[in-house]
């Protein structure tokens, strides 16, 4: 009998069958949750301190019956373990290349395998925070969960300088050409419409010989640099001094500058000397400010 | 003194890639009739075989009940036939268990995997996981492993390297093994520089499609004469399942190859398996696996990387007849390390022969990432 290759016949085949896997009751609440109130739940062993994702009715540790200890979990985590995967088969839920992780959910101590999307495959690493993002669609099933994506690592809001940081000699400055208009919106703010600020005419009379800016308008211009700059955001201005040097006309460019001149350990303030000068370095203030500098605050990543 | 196990006979096909002119049923019969030319057994109600353990899988034949397709043809009509899926050294776990119980004194073991048949070894195995929480992700034992690699090379000193002269070292054994896959010899800098499948395992970090089928013949010690000169016994078998979900286990820790090996260590007397053994054969899917597998079964207690480096595999005379990785169908692995431990106790492995094997472990693994593992010891 001959063995040829074209005398072996092969029949193509493929098994497939329309079926309704039962989840079990307590995968049901798992899966209804995430579909329902996209909500993460875990059960936990009393006995063995642990909490299970995903879910299961029994603990395989001690063998107690868990099925009614459901905790909600947070629907982020970190990444314990990953592989990358490249080969392109048929029951791969998303075009390969596509990263597979192990994350650990806050709040559990079994880590559930999921998608990472939205990180460099060379910067995928164990360790990185992540967060679930729901499917738009709902099917029922663990891809309600779509995928996870890295948390941002940078934090939403840059905190200034905390006590610790600020080193005496450290500067920060800001400047801003003052124009008519400012003058004007100033004087509605203040409720200052002397017309030394506001009538060229008037102002023609004054020591000045023309309009000049209201004095606490360069003087305000310390204000971003305390509280955005140095120490920045967070920061608490206790008390600012200014004495006025010379004045300020419209069009002068002002550049407010402060210097951390003390660090006073015992309050864990900072004092701060300030000068104003206009475009040809003339001193226009001077004074100091004594600041709370912000304090160091929980991770706040979202 | 406790009773022992013989292997009596073992009987094989060539491992290939593709046995595309046979039909698995034809694979086993060839291994059938070896069998009973090389030993004489009887189908016999009063002496002969009464019951045969096959192993197979319904996915990988894609029909259901597989082993209802070869009833026949290993001699199972009108007598008793179990099938075992899973890794095939089960089979040889529930035959001793068979036979030391007093249920019976002969068991025909019979097993077939044709790997080459379905579009993809990982759409069977994506079939293993749970429909709920794992197989609509895409798991599969490939994946699954991959997760296992790089956490072990992390704490293993294992690098990519070392993976790639194991490869090497198992194309070489495999290539003086007249039953192994036929492979092509391969160059570290092939191994190297091979795709990544899924990081970090590389192509040729994985073992190849490959079809096989083989047959073993036990019996109780006081009959094992009958049917042979030399027969080999089993001395010390043990198995153990670790969690389901990967989530669940330190895939690290090697927490059932730890507690299989215990026990069949427990049972043969084994204090340090160090040594203990003569040659090693251990079952592995994957590079990464051998080192692994090593530090598991005890003899790499300084970590896998190290011991590889001082030289490990070949002290330990490990995987000699070119290992899983060399080609041998998933779920078969634990029996064809089983055959060259067979083979080596008898004398009869020819280039790969290693001089007066008394002791020889015979390790079987299945699952994602090494979800179960069985060993075995054999002694002449």
């Amino acid at each position: 009998m001959s063995t040829a290759r074209e005398d072996c016949f092969t029949m193509e085949g493929k098994l497939a069958l329309p079926y309704q896997y039962f989840a079990g009751l307590t995968g049901s609440r798992f899966l209804i949750s995430l579909r329902d109130q996209k909500k993460i739940k875990g059960l936990k062993c009393n006995k063995c301190n642990k909490i299970f994702v995903p879910p299961r009715s029994t603990c395989e540790i001690c063998f107690e019956e868990i099925s009614g200890n459901w905790v909600d979990l947070k629907n982020s985590g970190t990444v314990t373990g990953f592989t990358i995967i490249r080969y392109e088969e048929p029951h791969q839920p998303v075009k390969p290349p596509y990263i597979l992780a192990l994350i650990k959910l806050d709040g559990a101590d079994t880590p559930l395998t999921h998608i990472v999307k939205g990180v460099p495959l060379s910067k995928m690493k164990v360790g990185m925070k992540v967060k679930a993002m729901f499917a738009k669609k709902s099917t029922s099933s663990i891809m309600d969960i779509d995928h996870f994506r890295p948390v941002e690592g940078k934090p939403k809001f840059e905190m200034g300088y905390t006590y610790d940081e600020l080193e005496v000699g450290m500067s920060a400055s800001f400047s801003k050409t003052i124009s008519e208009s400012d003058v004007y919106l100033f004087a509605g703010i203040s409720g200052d419409f002397n017309p030394m600020h506001l009538n060229e005419e008037f102002a023609k009379m004054t020591p000045f010989g023309t309009r000049i800016a209201h004095g606490a308008l360069p003087q305000s211009l310390i204000a971003p640099v305390l509280g955005m700059k140095l120490p920045g955001l967070g920061t608490v201005a206790l008390e600012i001094m200014a004495r006025f040097k010379a004045p300020t006309y419209f069009g002068d460019t002002i550049t407010a500058t402060g210097e951390v001149v003390e660090k006073l350990e015992k309050k864990r303030w900072v004092r701060m000397a300030l000068t104003w000068t206009n475009q040809k370095d003339e001193l226009v203030a001077e004074g100091s400010a004594l600041v709370i500098p912000p304090m160091p605050l929980p991770q706040q990543a979202e | 003194m406790r009773r022992k196990v013989a292997v009596c006979a073992v009987a094989q096909i060539k491992n290939e890639p593709d046995i595309w002119y046979q039909r698995f049923q034809g694979m086993l019969f060839d291994c059938f009739e070896s069998i009973v030319e090389q030993t004489g057994v009887t189908f016999d109600m009063e002496k002969g075989i009464r019951n045969v353990v096959t192993c197979s899988d319904d996915v990988f034949d894609a029909r259901t009940i597989s082993d209802s397709g070869m009833t026949d043809v290993v001699g199972a009509h009108y007598r008793g036939e179990e099938k075992t899926a899973q890794d095939g050294i089960n089979a040889l776990g529930y035959a001793m268990a068979a036979i030391l119980s007093g249920h019976d004194d002969l068991i025909l073991i019979m097993g077939h995997c044709k790997e080459s048949q379905s579009e993809s070894r990982q759409m069977c195995t994506n079939l293993a996981f749970d429909p709920f929480f794992c197989r609509p992700l895409g798991l599969d034992f490939l994946n699954a492993s991959a997760f296992q690699a790089r956490a072990y090379m992390e704490k293993s000193g294992v690098t990519d390297d070392h993976l790639a002269r194991i490869v090497v070292r198992s194309r070489e054994n495999g290539a003086k093994n007249p039953y192994a896959r036929k492979n092509e010899l391969l160059t570290k800098e092939a191994v190297l520089n091979s795709p990544m499948l899924s990081d970090p395992i590389r192509e040729l970090h994985q073992y190849p499609v490959t079809d096989w089928a083989i047959g073993m013949l036990l019996s109780c010690e006081e009959r094992a004469r009958e049917f042979t000169d030399n027969p080999i016994y089993i001395t010390g078998f043990g198995n153990c399942m670790d969690s389901y979900f990967l989530g669940d286990r330190d895939l690290t820790s090697n927490f059932a190859l730890k507690k299989a090996a215990g026990r069949a260590f427990r049972m043969a007397g084994v204090k340090d398996a160090k040594d203990a053994f003569d040659i090693v054969e251990l079952n592995d899917a994957c590079a990464y696996q051998l080192p692994m597998w090593a530090e598991g079964v005890g003899l790499a207690e300084e970590g896998g990387g190290a011991w590889i480096d001082g030289n490990g595999m070949e002290k330990h005379n490990v995987n000699l007849s070119g290992g899983m990785l060399n080609g041998n169908p998933i779920m078969l692995g634990g029996l064809a390390r089983t055959v060259e431990a067979f083979l080596q106790l008898r004398g009869e492995a020819g280039e790969r022969q290693v001089d007066g094997v008394r002791k020889a472990l015979a390790h079987g693994t299945t699952g994602p990432a090494g979800q179960h593992h069985g060993v075995i010891i054999l002694e002449k």
